[in-house]
């Protein structure tokens, strides 16, 4: 095909062998101007095999990596204005409204830096939702939770995401034994090649749980944990962990199914999911019903549903206030 | 962003890494160019699509200028500021031909004006700024860069043994010229005279090098 010919005189030219012929043929081929982007990638494949020194790439990489990060493009130049020109003043105003307008750029940029940067998932109050990342990993998230996974280089280099709330997480593994990191706040951390495990992050504290496989934690501390399965880990706010052997698993995946699975649950315990679970504010205002512990597996899509169930279960009042609901027992039985 | 067509790349040889970022399904049996890869990250995320071009022609475009200037440092440093005001000044918003030949263009444009800075210092330097460089270059314009570096290895081969080494360990291997006095086992001033004699050949091996008509092309093309 003509392609090869072309690449054949091209090589010859680059290589300053070519013949008066071979010079008048490529200038004929380059007067149409497509070809002149198939020049450049023959320029280009001929360089590769031709290096004339080892390159320090990777320096030169660091170097450009670095005003890449610091030098944002739309910065408005600053330069010395001339003074004793009568237009000084309409000067001024077009440099402060140039100037105005790359700071609102840079600004937006930087407001919205995580939207271009991340995907985010995110469920609302009493709403369970299913993922499937770029690298195959299934992610089921409760509700109220959110899951940031970077839009670039996810998969080809790190597998990170970003979580707050709840969530399962099947990660898919990786030939190369790619680890997946699965961050949350308070630089908490959970580290697997390939499992099942789930994550709860919440203002209470935090806990991983572990079905399948092997986990690192990354303690706030900078502690590190293995974690085998069944194991659960619990993180209270102040720090302090404990590693426990959980009888089932069905606790901690029971939300998946809109189950709420209780076993010696103090009702304010019960109070505590309900908000996480639905954002309704549940109070208990009478100390010894709040100290009630109940067990039992009960499946509500929506908190009346569950409140249904602990009215009749527990024989007790729900009432309906402004911004929360208030749970007491009837004053005449 | 205008899209350019672009003919199917041969050298599936090509290790290529930066494909593995692609996320888009590949359709079976058409082999992609990087160049469309690189328009889809652009569109996504240019600071990543500029990191990416780096890691793909860097070391091609430092080898490629390196032919010209005839010096490591400068290449590299030429090389960088290209790719620099690329990410800056926005380049990559602008450019109607492929990355790659943007990229080539650019950096031929310039080291074809530090040579002629190099060897005809007097000339004014005003003509350097390459922003907004069009992509219609006219055919005899493209090949006689080729040519033009095949001269300076030619002129560079024509030095006399002690002149083209001393050449070679200052500008390549960027050495001292009291390193390479004492390497020769030379004065450091026999050196200097070596170096200035290097290039005053190159000087008179390049004189009807200096294409005004390219030039002047240019001149007309920057914004």
């Amino acid at each position: 095909m003509e392609t090869l010919l072309i690449k054949r005189i091209l090589f010859d030219f680059f290589d300053g062998k070519a013949t008066a012929i071979q010079r008048k043929y490529l200038e004929e081929w380059l007067t149409n101007e497509a070809n002149g982007e198939t020049y450049y990638q023959y320029l280009d494949e001929w360089e590769s095999q031709r290096p004339q020194f080892a390159v320090d790439a990777d320096k030169a990489l660091g170097a450009y990596q670095l005003i890449l990060e610091n030098e944002q493009p739309p910065v408005a130049p600053s330069k010395i204005l001339p003074v004793s020109s009568s237009g000084l003043f309409r000067k001024w105003v077009a440099w402060s409204v140039a100037a105005s307008v790359a700071l609102l750029a840079m600004l937006g940029a930087y407001v919205f830096r995580s939207q271009l940067l991340y995907e985010t998932h995110r469920t609302a109050f009493g709403q369970t939702s299913v993922h499937q990342l770029a690298d195959g990993t299934e992610v089921t998230l409760n509700a109220n939770s959110s899951l940031r996974v970077p839009r670039f280089g996810f998969g080809s280099e790190t597998r990170e995401v970003f979580l707050e709330g709840e969530g399962e997480f099947k990660v898919t593994h990786k030939v190369d034994n790619q680890r997946f990191i699965v961050r949350t706040a308070d630089h908490f951390q959970v580290e697997v090649l390939g499992t099942e495990f789930v994550v709860y992050a919440r203002a209470k504290g935090k806990r991983v749980f572990l079905s399948k496989g092997k986990v690192k934690l990354d303690l706030p501390q900078g502690q590190q944990l293995y974690m085998r399965p069944g194991n659960v880990v619990t993180v209270a706010n102040s720090g302090r962990y404990r590693l426990t052997q959980a009888a089932t698993a069905r606790r901690y995946v029971a939300w998946k199914d809109h189950w709420f699975y209780f076993d010696n649950t103090s009702m304010t315990e019960v109070a505590d999911q309900i908000q996480e679970q639905f954002g309704i504010k549940v109070l208990v205002p009478e100390p010894k019903l709040a100290q009630r512990r109940i067990a039992g597996n009960f499946r509500a899509e929506q908190a009346d549903d569950l409140f249904q169930v602990l009215a009749e279960l527990l024989n007790i009042n729900v009432v309906k206030k402004r911004h929360y609901i208030e749970l007491t027992t009837p004053k005449h039985p | 962003m205008q899209q350019v067509p672009l003919n199917s790349d041969e050298n599936k040889g090509d290790p290529a890494p930066e494909r593995s970022i692609n996320r888009l399904p590949l359709q079976p049996g058409k082999v992609t160019d990087d160049e469309l890869i690189f328009r889809q990250l652009f569109a996504q995320d240019p600071k990543r699509g500029c990191e990416l071009l780096f890691r793909r022609y860097y070391t091609n475009l430092v080898n490629h200028a390196v032919r010209f200037v005839y010096s490591k440092e400068v290449a590299e440093d030429l090389v960088a500021e290209v790719y620099t005001a690329f990410w800056q000044d926005r380049v990559f918003e602008r450019i109607t031909t492929s990355y790659r030949a943007y990229l080539y263009q650019t950096v031929r444009h310039r080291s074809y004006n530090y040579l002629r800075w190099e060897l005809h210092p007097s000339d004014s330097l005003d003509s350097l700024n390459t922003q907004g460089l069009s992509s219609a270059l006219q055919p005899d314009e493209v090949l006689h860069y080729s040519e033009l570096h095949q001269k300076i290895e030619d002129a560079i081969q024509g030095l006399t043994p002690q002149c083209k080494r001393a050449f070679l360990l200052s500008r390549i291997e960027g050495k001292k010229y009291l390193e390479i006095a004492q390497e020769m086992q030379i004065s450091a001033s026999a050196v200097e005279k070596l170096m200035i004699r290097a290039l005053s050949q190159l000087r008179q091996e390049l004189k009807g090098e200096w294409f005004v008509s390219l030039l002047l092309g240019f001149i007309t093309c920057v914004c």
